[in-house]
């Protein structure tokens, strides 16, 4: 059980004129399963790499129980690492690997011979032990990958983009594995995704980073629900946030934003109070997929939601539910419509806005307007 | 279906293969002079075809060859030049081979400041003629007491070798995942351990690639072997070259194919035993672990 502290780690590669990490403040309990998700180049990578000792930071501390251990040597820190491509040594059976770091720290032939079978027990791969990881499936060799991290119970796991090598049907399975292990060993994890669903499933909390720079840190809900700013709201969430230029307008009944279809027809949404000091003022409105459904008589009443008539240009049958492309303000939006009540392109379709959980962001900024 | 795959005779067929057999036998044809003339009799050699069998089978020009001819003033055949092309070349393939392998761990998986251009320079040793550096060389292996011995002939092969091995290693090297480097590295082997456990059991076709390589070149090598070694320590080279070019009365042609045969045979087998390594270790972009 080990917690880790990254202390505003800052990198420079040699000839770089920019900064890869700008300063990274991120507090990892113990037993925490922490997601750096990021676009590539972002950065995640290299912080990984960082507290794995295989690249020198140029500033700040890294912090595992209270003991820094930014100079160390990789091997020193007992960090454990599962790479993209699982990095496993082709000319050693699958327990040569798995026994590899044990061997070199000196452990009894024995004690050995039990803990590859503890890891082999606990990932299933006790039949392949004696095979060489070139004859192993993509899955297989994930697990073998997994077992020579585990082998050594290091303070910390790092899993560096594990599953990306893997076709679509194995990594949902094995993404569920590693939840699985996880909320069985209690390990502290950092794992590296550029996959926005692996983050949202597996995490405690995610980092999002961008350009070296952290954009949030939160549970997958508070990400989800209420990111800070446009670039986390865009990159969290398939489909993604629709973004809409409104104006905020006061009327009778309370603050509300007007928003046109491609057929020329206006629909007053009415938006939060918190939002009076913009009044007047154009923002952005954040708008998920969920949020404009078809009328739902059991939330039609609610004050926050109102329903109009748009033009569908676009249908994409997802199977559980249809999503559906309009034109608002001159943008397109995408809605997520049931399945069972089918609507075609072209077509008009009744569709209920639930502007409860929407966000707002200040053009300027870019960050979201959060209630006072 | 099976009209679709047509796997008869055809014409074009017959003419791609007459040509790749045409091929073949131009090829081949200095080869199989050289062993029927060896098995023939200096007297077969006068009368007979090129190319027509030998009439009475004999080995005479191979032993003669062997350990009588006159290589110069002494008249003990090339067998003491075989091996001390042996002494010479093992040692040599072995110690360029290691050395260009460490070298390539080093520019591949441990780049340093500079390390690039280090072995853009190294690389310039393989462009270097061999005739540029006989002074120079020859003036080296005097201060250091190796002139005229086998010991010296090593250090130069070893020295011109290691541009080649070391480009060899390292572009395999390159093409193996750092990944691999990072998780020993993780799991506690540091710079000796890795290279020893992890990447050189990998190495098998380059290794053999290199293997080849530098036996043929070396084995082959007579400029060096007549400017830096005399008289006992020759390579078999130098001594074929002597035996031809000694003349006592009738030339024996036999005893010179014999030789040239000799001479020849440990590369032949050097390829044949690790060839599918060769081709197998230059297509090494394609290698996976």
């Amino acid at each position: 059980m080990s917690q880790l502290e990254l202390r505003d780690i800052r990198k420079t590669y040699t000839g770089a004129l920019d900064e890869t990490l700008k300063g990274i403040n991120i507090d990892i309990a113990s037993g925490e399963f922490l997601t750096l998700v990021g676009p590539s180049g972002c950065g995640k990578s290299t912080l990984m790499n960082s507290i794995a000792g295989l690249e020198s930071i140029t500033g700040g501390s890294i912090v595992v129980n209270g003991k820094d251990i930014s100079g160390m040597e990789p091997k020193d820190r007992d960090i454990a690492m599962v790479f993209q491509s699982y990095a496993l040594y082709p000319t050693m059976s699958v327990r040569e690997n798995i026994a590899f770091g044990l061997k070199i720290r000196g452990m009894p032939k024995e004690e050995i011979r039990q803990e590859v079978e503890r890891v082999a027990d606990l990932l299933q791969i006790s039949a392949l032990l004696d095979k060489k990881p070139a004859r192993l499936s993509g899955g297989q060799q994930q697990r073998v990958a997994m077992g020579r991290a585990l082998a050594r119970r290091p303070k910390i796991y790092l899993f560096d983009e594990p599953l990306s090598n893997l076709d679509a049907k194995l990594r949902v399975e094995m993404r569920t594995e590693i939840k699985k292990l996880h909320q069985r060993l209690r390990t502290t994890i950092v794992y590296v995704t550029h996959d926005q669903i692996e983050a949202m499933t597996l995490a405690d909390r995610i980092a999002v980073l961008k350009d070296g720079e952290l954009q949030q840190l939160g549970t997958p809900k508070e990400v989800y629900d209420t990111p800070e700013n446009l670039f986390v709201a865009s990159f969290m969430g398939s489909p993604s946030m629709s973004f809409i230029d409104v104006e905020i307008e006061r009327a009778e009944t309370g603050l509300s934003v007007t928003v046109k279809g491609s057929d020329g027809r206006t629909l007053a949404l009415p938006v939060p109070a918190y939002l009076e000091s913009w009044a007047g003022k154009r923002v952005v409105l954040g708008i998920r997929p969920e949020h404009i459904s078809q009328p739902d008589d059991h939330k039609a009443d609610h004050p926050m939601v109102t329903s109009g008539r748009f033009t569908v240009e676009v249908t994409e049958p997802t199977g559980p539910d249809v999503l559906a492309v309009i034109r608002l303000n001159n943008k397109d939006v995408q809605c997520r419509l049931d399945a069972e009540h089918p609507v075609n392109w072209g077509e008009e379709a009744d569709l209920m806005f639930d502007m409860r959980k929407v966000v707002f962001f200040d053009p300027e900024s870019e960050k979201r307007i959060r209630p006072q | 279906m099976t009209d679709v795959i047509r796997t008869g005779f055809r014409p074009s067929r017959i003419a791609i293969y007459g040509v790749l057999l045409l091929a073949c036998l131009v090829y081949l044809i200095p080869l199989i002079v050289m062993l029927i003339t060896s098995f023939k009799t200096p007297m077969d050699i006068r009368t007979g075809n090129l190319l027509a069998l030998p009439t009475d089978w004999t080995v005479v020009g191979w032993t003669k060859a062997w350990s009588e001819a006159c290589t110069g003033v002494q008249c003990n055949g090339v067998s003491g030049y075989f091996w001390n092309s042996f002494k010479m070349t093992v040692p040599a393939v072995l110690i360029s081979t290691l050395l260009g392998a460490f070298n390539g761990y080093v520019l591949s998986k441990w780049k340093f400041k500079g390390s690039d251009l280090m072995f853009g320079m190294l690389l310039f040793g393989c462009f270097v003629p061999f005739q540029v550096v006989l002074l120079p060389m020859a003036a080296t292996l005097g201060k250091l007491g190796l002139a005229n011995t086998t010991a010296g002939l090593v250090l130069v092969h070893v020295i011109y070798g290691v541009a080649f091995t070391t480009l060899f290693f390292r572009n395999y090297y390159v093409a193996i995942p750092d990944a691999l480097v990072k998780a020993a590295r993780l799991d506690g082997a540091g710079f000796f351990t890795i290279f020893f456990r992890i990447l050189l059991p990998m190495s098998t076709p380059i290794f053999m690639v290199s293997l080849i390589w530098q036996f043929t070149q070396i084995w082959n090598d007579f400029l060096f072997g007549v400017v830096f070694a005399s008289g006992d320590s020759q390579p078999i080279t130098v001594a074929l070259n002597n035996l031809v070019n000694t003349s006592t009365g009738v030339k024996e042609y036999n005893v010179d194919m014999a030789a040239a045969m000799i001479a020849a045979l440990p590369t032949l087998v050097v390829y044949i035993v690790a060839g599918k390594y060769f081709i197998r270790g230059l297509t090494a972009g394609s290698v996976k672990g």
